[in-house]
């Protein structure tokens, strides 16, 4: 039988031999690294707790997530990106931040309980014939305690039991229902920079989903009239008009609210354009655009 | 009046309860009748039954002068979910976590064992149940009266009530959660309970598998739900919630299985496993309930953060003193251990799996520590637990698969019974791994599952013939585990998605499945606005269906919810979510997701909790006294006695 061993090893080698050409080749292989998607991962979404921007659902991670593959598409790398996210909207916008340092818990504190419960079971597995002979020795644990221990036993724990419920009744007292967490990045302002890039972009329809996305939670006018003059360059003239005039009905003298409702009037009701520019050029008459607006008017009075 | 009626059964609980701990302190110190003391347990269990009662009669009789009813309850939320809303926010949830802590005070009073460690036992799980009464009574009390009564309420969270798990997902987690108070009780009384603590182990034993079981459903269920209600397509994404529920889970199986066989002669570590699975779960409560952390599944924030980690570190020392105190049991046979042994593979696997735990842990706490110690105050990404507890976690399973096979002292054999496993696995790495390039870490724990799985196979008609349902029932819960593990893998491996914002009649496509945009339906209703999106979906070799995820808004708490569509197939889901949709034209933002062997995981964890508890119950009947395997044991004498009965 002097093939058997010969003829296992040979099966063995052949077995590792295959297992480390599907170990390499899976290893080296185009792999499933979606750039995107380990970019995301690593980005907070500012309007949930506690999810990426690459699980949320909300609107404005997936505008984050548009926004990561647009620069992707431009070649640039994982860094370049993350970077860029920091510059505009801080570092708590990374679920990952480098946080020297600090971070290196992360890993001493796993690191340690591995040696220290390690050594712990090195200790087990080593045999101790000497303390066991000792202990084996040593007197059964005591039986029942005797009358006087038992009694200061049972007085200080009845007196512990009391001390926890009454503990637990005076701190009740001192605690109110805690406000909402402070979030570190706040959703308005990331949608409100979003929003800006977008802008930048030209992509004026998702700039003014954003600004919608931050006016649900802070209906400010200043949003608000930055949604209306989106949706105007959108090419949504009902839409501007209507935000503008929502600006107004607060504040009837704003300059921008007049200028954007003169400008999508011009579209929507051609008759009163004129009457609002004017006002607005008479409120305003230093607004960098009262210039343009001068000569329109006297261009198509 | 219910408000009044809950009020006054959690002060007379709390009273209860109180007595009930003095009184088998008595039992314990001076070795009374435990009569009194049992009917005290039973009484604190009726109150807590009679306050859950209560509340949820409130809640079905939407008595919106209650607190918790005016927060959680609401005239619109279907019948089921207002049962289920008894344990939708933490007041309530308090109600049926004494409820169920009273459930198994009264059946731990009911069992008979040695009289000292059973009345310690009992006076640790009382004070445990003081402590909740108290939060109740004083911190966290549902009844209290609103002023002025609201004409409705907002329901509970919108993603409560999307779901039937919702009805077994959390009572499970807590009887998991709060089963583990046993085996801690236990740990603290042996050494107490001196000479009759000596059989702690065997006694807890079958307590522990117990709780172990139903925290294991509760995950697997919990991951489920997370899957078929979040709506982002996968099941696991290390929150703080899943990892609170993650650590004693890691800790108890460690416990488990130090002690095992001749582990009774690892005192310690059964006994520092056994209290840090209780304390973990305290402090999963403190980390998840007190707004510590930001979650997903945050869904109450209160104000009994400080309290609660009082008490954490109150276990923390009680547990410290009385375990350091006493080695409760003498170390039994002093025999030098053989280094690959099975007795060594099994600490091996304990110590690997606590650091597992403590890789989880700070992973948890990190943002809490990193604020004070000047970093940015931040959660950590599923990157981190990716490169530390995925590697730990293949190493477990590796290991899981060689145990079995080194009993015995013979190593010659040992090696011939893993030769088998170890070919197939190289062979799965190989074919796998040439054929689809899954990538590093699911190729191993491919071939790491084989090994595993054609280990256990092996084992089979060996365990038959050596019958004990037993050892089966742990064969079981081991395939249980490899089987999840070859769905974390494949799952993570070959998924693919794509999101992308389609016209009608517009198709979006992920590899061979597409889905065409059909319509959007509106429905605008009391309870919200719900939306529809339409969707024709076709897979090769199959007739095209009709999926429809949909998107519901919900004014009360101005929420949005998506509801996926999940096709479920043999191997593979498909899995599709309404993301947004467009107010003017037709579009929709979709996201398609082929989420392959998902299956695997939800049967490997039912496979994984039933071997739990079939191993419970072949452990918790007597032995047959006389049997071969029972004489080998040594100190299993001293201890049949009690765990008899």
């Amino acid at each position: 039988m002097r093939w058997r061993p010969a003829a296992g090893t040979l099966v063995l080698v052949a077995l590792l031999a295959a297992a480390a050409a599907g170990l390499a080749r899976s290893a080296a292989g185009p792999g499933q690294d979606d750039p995107v998607r380990s970019v995301t991962a690593d980005l907070r979404c500012p309007a949930c707790q506690g999810e990426s921007v690459a699980d949320s659902r909300s609107p404005m991670a997936a505008a984050m997530r548009q926004a990561v593959a647009d620069q992707v598409a431009q070649g640039r790398s994982r860094d370049e990106v993350r970077r860029w996210f920091v510059q505009r909207y801080g570092p708590d916008v990374l679920a990952d931040p480098p946080a020297r340092g600090v971070e290196l818990l992360l890993w001493a504190v796993p690191a340690l309980t591995l040696l220290a419960v390690g050594y712990a079971a090195r200790r087990t597995l080593r045999p101790r014939p000497r303390r066991t002979a000792d202990r084996a020795a040593a007197p059964p644990a005591v039986g029942p305690a005797p009358g006087g221990a038992a009694r200061w036993a049972w007085r200080w724990s009845a007196l512990g039991l009391i001390t926890v419920v009454v503990s637990v009744a005076v701190a009740a007292r001192g605690l109110d229902r805690p406000g909402p967490d402070p979030t570190p990045a706040d959703p308005v302002t990331v949608a409100v920079g979003l929003a800006r890039d977008l802008e930048a972009q030209d992509r004026y329809d998702a700039a003014a989903q954003m600004y919608r996305e931050a006016l649900r939670d802070r209906p400010d006018d200043t949003i608000r009239l930055r949604l209306a003059f989106a949706l105007l360059r959108a090419g949504d003239a009902a839409g501007a008009g209507q935000a503008a005039q929502e600006v107004l009905s607060h504040t009837p003298d704003s300059p921008d609210g007049l200028l954007v409702l003169g400008l999508a009037q011009r579209r929507t009701r051609p008759a009163e354009a004129p009457r609002t520019l004017r006002r607005f050029l008479t409120i305003a008459p230093e607004h960098p655009a009262a210039p343009e607006i001068t000569r329109l008017l006297t261009s198509h009075p | 009046m219910l408000g009044e009626l809950g009020t006054s059964s959690l002060t007379v609980g709390l009273l209860c309860a109180t007595l009930t701990a003095l009184l088998w302190l008595r039992v314990a110190l001076f070795g009374t009748p435990t009569r009194p003391a049992r009917l005290a347990t039973a009484a604190t269990l009726t109150t807590a039954a009679v306050a859950c009662g209560v509340l949820e009669a409130a809640l079905l009789r939407h008595d919106f002068s209650v607190r918790y009813v005016a927060e959680n309850g609401g005239r619109q939320v279907p019948l089921y979910y207002t049962v289920t809303s008894l344990w939708s926010a933490l007041d309530g949830s308090l109600l049926l976590w004494l409820l169920v802590l009273g459930g198994y005070a009264v059946l731990l009073a009911g069992r008979r064992y040695p009289a000292r460690l059973q009345a310690y036992a009992m006076v640790v799980v009382s004070a445990v149940t003081v402590f909740f009464f108290a939060l109740s009574c004083f911190a966290a009390n549902p009844f209290r009266a609103v002023d002025p009564v609201p004409a409705d309420g907002p329901g509970p969270n919108p993603l409560l009530q999307q779901h039937p798990a919702m009805g077994v997902h959390p009572p499970l987690l807590y009887a998991g959660y709060i089963g583990l108070v046993v085996p801690f009780a236990f740990a603290l009384a042996a050494p107490l309970a001196g000479r009759e603590g000596r059989g702690w182990l065997r006694v807890a034993r079958p307590w522990t598998l117990v709780a172990w079981a139903a925290l294991t459903a509760g995950i697997g269920l919990g991951a489920w739900w997370s899957y078929a209600v979040l709506g982002w397509g996968g099941y696991w994404a290390w929150d703080p919630v899943e990892n609170a529920s993650l650590l004693p889970w890691l800790t108890t199986t460690a416990f488990l299985h130090t002690a095992l066989g001749p582990g009774a002669r690892r005192a310690g570590w059964n006994l520092v496993l056994a209290c840090a699975s209780f304390v973990l779960v305290l402090l999963g409560t403190f980390l998840t309930r007190s707004g510590a952390v930001a979650s997903v599944h945050a869904f109450t924030d209160s104000p009994l953060g400080p309290m609660l980690l009082g008490f954490v570190l109150l276990a923390v020392v009680a547990s410290t003193i009385l375990t350091g105190w006493r080695p409760p049991e003498p170390a039994g046979r002093t025999a030098s251990p053989v280094l690959l042994s099975r007795s060594t593979a099994v600490l091996v696997n304990g110590v690997l799996l606590v650091t597992i735990a403590a890789v989880v842990l700070i992973g948890t706490i990190f943002p809490l520590l990193s604020g004070p110690l000047g970093g940015v105050r931040t959660s950590v990404g599923p990157d981190y637990y990716h490169r530390t507890a995925v590697p730990l976690a293949i190493v477990v399973l590796l290991a899981m698969g060689v145990t079995p096979a080194l009993r015995g002292h013979d190593r010659t054999r040992a090696l011939r019974r893993l030769a088998v496993p170890g070919a197939v696995a190289l062979a799965t790495v190989a074919v796998v791994g040439l054929l689809s390039r899954p990538g590093l870490p699911a190729l191993t724990a491919f071939g790491t599952a084989a090994f595993v799985l054609t280990g256990l196979a092996g084992e089979l008609p060996d365990r038959f013939r050596r019958s004990g349902r037993g050892r089966l029932a742990g064969l079981v819960a081991h395939a249980g585990i490899a089987l999840v593990a070859v769905g974390v893998a494949g799952s993570s491996a070959y998924g693919r998605d794509a999101e992308r914002t389609v016209r009608t009649g517009e198709t979006l496509r992920v590899a061979d499945v597409s889905i065409r945009l059909v319509g959007v339906d509106r429905r605008g209703d009391s309870g919200g606005m719900t939306v529809r999106a339409r969707l024709r979906l076709s897979e090769s070799g199959e007739a095209e269906r009709t999926v429809t995820p949909v998107l519901r808004y919900h004014p009360a708490r101005d929420t949005v919810v998506t509801l996926p569509a999940i096709d479920t197939g043999l191997l593979r889901d498909t899995y599709v979510t309404l993301i947004a949709v467009s107010p003017d034209d037709g579009s929709a933002t979709l996201r398609l997701a082929v989420n392959p062997l998902v299956g695997l995981l939800w049967a490997g964890g039912a496979l994984t909790a039933a071997g739990g508890l079939g191993s419970a119950i072949a452990t918790a009947r007597p032995r047959r006294v006389g049997t071969p395997r029972d004489r080998a044991r040594p100190a299993s004498g001293a201890v049949r006695a009690g765990a008899a009965g």
